[in-house]
């Protein structure tokens, strides 16, 4: 699956936007995704583990509710993580 | 009585034009001079972000143009600024005025949204009204439960309805760090950048055979409106969609903020308005 990283979610990533992994749900390569960034983490869940709601998750082209992570997606499919907003 | 604070700043080059001076760098002014009112009367800009997690993201801007002033007229600007609550607290305004000691100063008024922001280091956020604890900062006449409503969508339904379009241009750009704020989102006043951008391209491709386009460049900047609907952020990939418009004797310039490669189909991240008056017999 391929992942597009963007915007505000760059630096925690190094500066990857594009980052291909092995999983079979949308969410679980989002959980893959943070624990290969470590700094990631922290951006992307919450404290209790849950994937924060200031993320917009797309999966080729659809976004996707929170409760629709659980989606199977394979080696041809593309998420994109958008930040919606951010206030410095 | 509303709190107002004035100071003064070092008139240098960089901030005109040979005509004004530049609209972003009013903004810029503007955006500081918000930040110290807060600060003075308030609470910080820092302490806002990093003790109260709140931030603030422009959602309104309008610039009104004084009497036109340059460099070669004024050692220093004085800047007033105000600021209060809107809508119950879910807008933050300030209104800020630069110019030289006499005659009519550029007048911005800008509204923003506070957001409460995540502990996640990256200071993303949702929109929320400020909390207690910063609304008791202000007076009873800093806050409005009244909302405030930008003027630019009848605006430009006005312009688009009733004026002769007279060209257009689309003007690719790229979102890079040293146009961003700390959160690496846009500093807004980038929009302005880009919406002059824009303009100057159109006269440089099409004031050849349009040299009404010209003006755009000879008289100074009458009036901006700007709508922000959705940031950009580093390294994300836009388009200026420019169009010039006969407005009231003199031109309107609409530029809409689009994802790169987006022909208009969705809606634009932004929508900037700049006025500028004809030309006075000479």
């Amino acid at each position: 699956m391929r992942l597009r990283i963007s915007g505000a979610l760059l630096r925690f990533t190094d500066y990857r936007s594009v980052i291909d992994v092995d999983a079979g749900t949308v969410e679980a390569a989002l959980l893959q995704l943070a624990d290969a960034h470590a700094p990631f983490r922290k951006v992307l869940l919450d404290r209790s583990g849950r994937i924060r709601a200031t993320h917009k998750i797309f999966l080729n082209g659809e976004q996707l509710a929170p409760d629709q992570l659980a989606r199977p997606a394979g080696a041809s499919d593309q998420v994109d993580l958008i930040t919606a907003i951010s206030g410095g | 009585m509303r709190r107002w604070y004035s100071y003064r700043v070092p008139a240098d080059t960089s901030l005109f034009t040979p005509l004004h001076l530049q609209p972003a760098a009013v903004c810029r002014l503007a955006f500081g001079a918000a930040a110290e009112w807060l600060r003075r009367h308030a609470v910080s800009h820092r302490a806002l972000v990093a003790e109260h997690r709140t931030g603030l993201v422009l959602w309104a801007v309008q610039l009104l143009t004084g009497d036109p002033i340059t460099f070669f007229d004024a050692d220093q600007l004085d800047v007033e600024v105000t600021g209060r609550v809107r809508g119950g607290g879910s807008q933050f305004e300030c209104e800020v005025a630069i110019g030289p000691a006499t005659g009519e100063r550029t007048r911005l008024h800008a509204c923003l949204v506070p957001l409460r922001l995540e502990d996640d280091g990256a200071l993303l956020g949702t929109p929320a009204a400020l909390g207690p604890a910063v609304m008791d900062r202000f007076l009873a006449d800093e806050v409005d439960q009244r909302p405030h409503r930008s003027p630019v969508p009848r605006l430009r339904a006005e312009i688009t309805a009733r004026a002769r379009p007279l060209a257009r241009a689309r003007t690719p750009f790229v979102v890079h760090r040293h146009q961003c704020e700390i959160a690496d989102q846009w500093f807004w006043a980038e929009a302005v950048a880009l919406g002059e951008r824009g303009r100057e391209e159109l006269v440089i491709a099409g004031a050849d055979g349009l040299p009404l386009l010209r003006q755009a460049m000879r008289v100074p900047l009458q009036r901006l409106d700007i709508l922000f609907q959705r940031p950009y952020f580093l390294f994300d990939e836009g388009t200026v969609a420019s169009t010039a418009y006969e407005w009231y004797g003199g031109l309107a310039f609409v530029h809409e903020f689009l994802d790169a490669g987006d022909e208009g189909a969705r809606r634009p991240r932004a929508v900037a308005i700049e006025q500028f008056p004809g030309e006075s017999p000479s």
